[in-house]
C-alpha cells in the first residue's frame, strides 16, 4: 500500500460534479488529507455522468492517430497511471492491457493504410510502439470470433481498457468509507471559495472550489460546447474478445471494448449536438450493422442499453486546467476521459500545492477563448 | 468582403466572390483546425449541414456561432437526406435558422459511393426554386440531368469530380468539358478532389470554383492544406484566364535558330 504524506496544510475543498473528475479528485484529495464536500446535480445512484456511458478505452495511439499526436505521450503515462490506482483500489482486474486491433473491411483497407501511415509518424518519435500488421490467419489466431471476411489487421500497443463501470463503483466505495460529504439533486453554480445551491440560494464557503461538471458547466463558460456521442451495450455469450476493436470505414470510426460478464460497450457516434434524446434509429443502424459485419455471432446479442451523453469539449477538443485564487476549471475531456483524466487531476493537485507542472501545460493548452481570469 | 475592385469575380445568385474556394466545415480533428484553415484557405463560403442535429432546440448552436464567426457566406447543405422530402424540410430548417436562402441540395441516392440520386434531386430543385432558395445542386456530371436543372431555375451547377471522399480527381472529363461548353453559368466542382493539382486542373478546364472538404481535413496539417489549395485554384483560374497553349504533335524550339550561325544549328 502506498504511503502519502498529509498535507501541512489541510484544506477545506469544494468539488462541483461528480463524474469521473469528480471521484478521482476526491479520492487523491482525501489521501492527501484534505477535507473534501462534493456538489452533484444528479440523484444519488443515477450514473448521469459521461464517465458512466463511456467504453473506457485507454486507447492513446488510435486517439493520438485520430486527433493530436501529443496525446501519445501523456495516453501512455496515464495507462501506467491506471494500473497503479487499479492497484491501490484493489481493483487489478479492472486494467486490461492486450493492446487494440484495428480492422478495415477489404473494401475499405484505405482506411487502415491512412491509419497506419498516421500512426507511424507518431511511432517514429516513440520507441516504445508497436504496429503489426496481421493477415487474415494472424488475425483470427488473436481474436478467433471475428469475422473471417477480415483479410488483414493492425495491432497496436500499448493500449488497454478500464472496466470503467466497477472502477466507479470501487470509487464510490471507497468515498463511502471516509467523511466525505457528497450533496446530491445540487445544481450549483461556481466562484472562486464559494458555491451557491442554486436551488436554496445558499452560499456555501470553502478555501477552493474545483469545478469539473464537465457538459453540465457549459452554461458558465461560452467556450465550452457538448459534443453527442452514443452507445450500445451488448450482452452475448456467443462472442469472445480479448481487447478493443476498431472498425475503420470512410464515415464511421466504431469499437467494440469488451466487458466482463458478456458484455460489449459499442461507440460511439459523434454529433456536434447538445441534444440528450434518446439514440436515433440511424446510430442503432450503424452502430449495429458495424458490430454484425465485424462478428455475424453478434446478431442475437442483446440490447442492454443505448447511452447518450455530451461530451465536454473546448474549440481544440482538449482538456484545459485553469485556475485563480480559490477556483480551478478542469474540463474539456472530449473523448479522452479516462486516458487524460491522470493528466488533468495531475495538474489540478500542482496547482492546489503551488507548484508549476511543465508537463502537463504542455498539452492541456490555452482553449480559442476569454478565460483570462481563469488563467493557470 | 473588402471594398477593393474585384479584378476576377466569382458571381453566385448575385453575389459577388474574390474567392473560388467554397470548403466544407466536417471532418476537422477539433473546431479550432476548422477555423485556422478556414482562415488559411481565404474561402468566402462555408457549407455546413445540420442532418443529424435537433434544431428545434437550439442543438449544435455552439458550433455554427463558431462558423458564423468567420464571417464567411454560410451554405447550409442536406447531406444525408435521401429523399427531395427530407432534403426540403431540411431546407427549410436551415433557412429559418441561418436566415439564408442559399441550400447546397443534396440528395443521396446510394450509400456507398453517395452518388446523387438526380430524380429526387430535379423534384427537390423545383420545390425549392418555387419557395424562393437559391439553389446550388450538388450533381453528377450528366449533361441532361444539369440541363434539366438549368431549366427548373438552378443559377449554378455543381457536378462532383468523382465520388465524395474518394480524392479521385476528374473521373470523367469527358463529360465535365462539355458541361462547360454547353453551361455559360458557374460551374463549380464538388466533391472527389483529393490534391491540389486536381483542383488547379479543374479550374484549368475553365470550371468556375472548387468546393471540397476532406481532402483539406484529413490531411496531416489541414490549415496549410487548405492554403495549397488556395493557390492551386487561384493558379488553375489564372491559366484559364491567360489561355493554355495548344498541344502539338512535333517539337518548337522555344529559342528560334533563325540568325544563328548555321554551325549551331545542327549541334
Amino acid at each position: 500500500m502506498h504511503q502519502y504524506p498529509t498535507a501541512k496544510h489541510p484544506l477545506n475543498i469544494a468539488i462541483a460534479g461528480y463524474g469521473l473528475l469528480g471521484r478521482l479528485l476526491a479520492w487523491r484529495l482525501l489521501l492527501l488529507g484534505h477535507s473534501v464536500t462534493v456538489y452533484d446535480k444528479g440523484r444519488s445512484g443515477s450514473n448521469t455522468s459521461a464517465a458512466y456511458s463511456a467504453a473506457g478505452m485507454l486507447a492513446p495511439i488510435s486517439e493520438a492517430a485520430a486527433s493530436h499526436p501529443s496525446i501519445y505521450r501523456a495516453g501512455t503515462e496515464a495507462i501506467n497511471t491506471w494500473a497503479n490506482w487499479c492497484s491501490e483500489l484493489g481493483l487489478s482486474h479492472a486494467i486490461q492491457q492486450q493492446g487494440s486491433l484495428i480492422v478495415a473491411h477489404p473494401q475499405d483497407r484505405a482506411e487502415l493504410t491512412q491509419f497506419y501511415r498516421d500512426s507511424q509518424r507518431i511511432a517514429a518519435e516513440n520507441t516504445s510502439m508497436t504496429l503489426t500488421m496481421l493477415n487474415r490467419q494472424q488475425v483470427s489466431e488473436l481474436e478467433p470470433d471475428l469475422s473471417n471476411q477480415l483479410d488483414q489487421g493492425l495491432w497496436i500497443n500499448p493500449e488497454a481498457h478500464l472496466d470503467n463501470r466497477a472502477l466507479l463503483a470501487g470509487l464510490d466505495q471507497w468515498l463511502q468509507r471516509t467523511d466525505v460529504t457528497i450533496w446530491y439533486d445540487s445544481e450549483v453554480s461556481v466562484s472562486p471559495k464559494q458555491i451557491t445551491d442554486l436551488n436554496s440560494g445558499r452560499h456555501f464557503q470553502h478555501d477552493w472550489v474545483i469545478d469539473c461538471r464537465g457538459a453540465g458547466a457549459r452554461f458558465d463558460q461560452p467556450t465550452l460546447r457538448g459534443v453527442r456521442g452514443e452507445t450500445l451495450h451488448l450482452e452475448t455469450r456467443e462472442v469472445t474478445l480479448q481487447r478493443p476493436v476498431r472498425l475503420m470505414h470512410p464515415r464511421y470510426q466504431l469499437y467494440i471494448v469488451p466487458k466482463p460478464n458478456h458484455r460489449f460497450v459499442i461507440g460511439a457516434t459523434q454529433l456536434e449536438s447538445e441534444d440528450l434524446s434518446p439514440i436515433s434509429l440511424q446510430s442503432n443502424l450503424e452502430l449495429s450493422s458495424a458490430v454484425y459485419t465485424l462478428a455475424p455471432a453478434f446478431a442475437e446479442a442483446r440490447i442492454l442499453e443505448a447511452g447518450v451523453n455530451l461530451r465536454p469539449a473546448y474549440a481544440n477538443n482538449l482538456p484545459h486546467v485553469s485556475a485563480n485564487e480559490g477556483l480551478i476549471s478542469a474540463n474539456g475531456l472530449f473523448r479522452h476521459g479516462y486516458l487524460l483524466a491522470p493528466l488533468v487531476v495531475a495538474q489540478t493537485l500542482s496547482i492546489l500545492h503551488g507548484q508549476n507542472n511543465l508537463a502537463c501545460e504542455q498539452l492541456i493548452s490555452q482553449p480559442h477563448s476569454e478565460q483570462a481570469t481563469h488563467e493557470v | 468582403m473588402s471594398n477593393q475592385t474585384l479584378t476576377d469575380p466569382l458571381t453566385l445568385y448575385g453575389k459577388t466572390f474574390n474567392s473560388r474556394f467554397l470548403l466544407g466545415t466536417a471532418l476537422y480533428e477539433s473546431p479550432e483546425i476548422m477555423l485556422d484553415s478556414v482562415a488559411t484557405s481565404q474561402t468566402e463560403i462555408l457549407t455546413l449541414g445540420l442532418r443529424r442535429q435537433n434544431p428545434a432546440q437550439g442543438d449544435g448552436e455552439r458550433f455554427w456561432q463558431m462558423i458564423q464567426s468567420t464571417g464567411c457566406t454560410l451554405l447550409p447543405n442536406t447531406a444525408g437526406c435521401k429523399s427531395a422530402k427530407e432534403a426540403i424540410n431540411l431546407a427549410l430548417m436551415s433557412r429559418e435558422l441561418f436566415a439564408t436562402n442559399w441550400v447546397k441540395l443534396e440528395v443521396i441516392g446510394d450509400d456507398y459511393n453517395l452518388q446523387p440520386d438526380p430524380f429526387q434531386l430535379l423534384e427537390a430543385a423545383q420545390e425549392l426554386i418555387a419557395q424562393d432558395f437559391c439553389v446550388l445542386p450538388y450533381c453528377t456530371d450528366d449533361l441532361i440531368l444539369c440541363q434539366r436543372l438549368r431549366e427548373a431555375g438552378c443559377q449554378v451547377l455543381m457536378p462532383w469530380g468523382a465520388p465524395i471522399g474518394t480524392g479521385r480527381g476528374l473521373l470523367n472529363r469527358y463529360a465535365l468539358k462539355a458541361l462547360r461548353q454547353r453551361f455559360d453559368c458557374p460551374l463549380i466542382i464538388d466533391a472527389g478532389l483529393g490534391a491540389p493539382s486536381q483542383a488547379c486542373d479543374a479550374m484549368e478546364l475553365g470550371f468556375d470554383g472548387v468546393l471540397l472538404n476532406t481532402a483539406v481535413a484529413k490531411a496531416q496539417d489541414p490549415a496549410l492544406m487548405a492554403a495549397s489549395f488556395r493557390s492551386a485554384i487561384s493558379a488553375g483560374r489564372d491559366a484559364y484566364r491567360a489561355g493554355l497553349m495548344q498541344k502539338r504533335q512535333t517539337a518548337h524550339p522555344s529559342t528560334p535558330t533563325i540568325g544563328q550561325p548555321f554551325w549551331h544549328q545542327n549541334s
